[in-house]
């Protein structure tokens, strides 16, 4: 998986462009497995609250 | 139990006729800023994200109105913040990061000393507000030096007013400022919808909590509204 995004310039020079669009899904997935952890996680084991 | 009176907790807001049960947490401009930025960052992250995905239209002159209007609606939010609102209320400080320890000792049940009860914002409610606020301005900085390079009613483009090297530094803090927000927006929606937090969401709709919602989920002594 690439990091980085590079482009040719006019004068054939490497450019940077940003970072890979790769790494989007790698963000998303980051989002997805807390969230489904989370709510596994209370729904299975809520803590407990005394008051 | 409730040691505010009802009248401590309307803040700038004339607007609010109130059932006596009812206590303001968000005033209605703060909501207004807060679905203002919201809509824009949608849009901007829909602009930019849509065309990676294949989906192409016109998206250049959408997007960098829309970040023009969410840099004016930060500006609108940072100043009114710092004049008008009790600043120390979003300030993540020690107790914060005590709070924050006991509530995760407690949260995996490590500790069974319950977390003790915030202020109007908790730890993570401040962090997720801190991590917005950096990635936002970061987005928005970058985004108008990006500008240079569009031609607008005001000015034509300029590729060359920065070298290579600082243009490409500078897409990529964008860049990571973007897909930064998308899991920043997950997770704030998600808590957003959880049963427990459901109150906050309402809250940032309507602008009230109740007062036993109060009572159970806030300490008055740490909610300053004098």
């Amino acid at each position: 998986m690439e990091i980085l995004r590079y482009s040719s310039n006019a004068w054939g020079q490497k450019a940077l462009e940003g970072l890979s669009w790769d790494l989007l899904w790698v963000f998303f997935s980051i989002g997805a497995v807390f969230i489904v952890l989370h709510a596994l996680y209370m729904w299975l084991l809520p803590p407990k609250k005394t008051s | 139990m409730v040691a505010a009176s009802k009248e401590n907790f309307i803040v700038n807001d004339k607007s609010a006729v109130l059932a006596p049960d009812k206590l303001i947490r968000h005033v209605r401009l703060a909501r207004l800023l807060h679905w203002l930025m919201a809509i824009c960052v949608l849009v901007l992250l829909t602009t930019s994200l849509l065309p990676i995905a294949e989906i192409k239209f016109s998206w250049v002159t959408l997007h960098w109105v829309t970040g023009l209007i969410l840099a004016v609606t930060a500006l609108t939010h940072i100043l009114w913040s710092l004049f008008r609102t009790r600043i120390r209320q979003m300030v993540f400080g020690l107790r914060d990061m005590q709070d924050a320890v006991r509530t995760l000792l407690w949260f995996f049940r490590i500790s069974g000393q319950e977390p003790a009860k915030p202020g109007k914002y908790s730890p993570a409610q401040k962090l997720i507000h801190h991590g917005f606020a950096v990635t936002i301005l970061a987005s928005i900085v970058t985004g108008l030096l990006m500008m240079v390079k569009v031609d607008t009613p005001l000015w034509e483009r300029n590729p060359y007013w920065l070298s290579n090297a600082s243009w490409g530094i500078i897409y990529i803090i964008h860049d990571l400022a973007s897909m930064l927000l998308v899991t920043m927006i997950m997770l704030h929606i998600y808590f957003a919808f959880r049963p427990e937090k459901r109150l906050y969401l309402r809250s940032m709709v309507l602008g009230w909590i109740s007062r036993s919602e109060y009572a159970s989920h806030h300490d008055p002594t740490r909610w300053e509204n004098k």
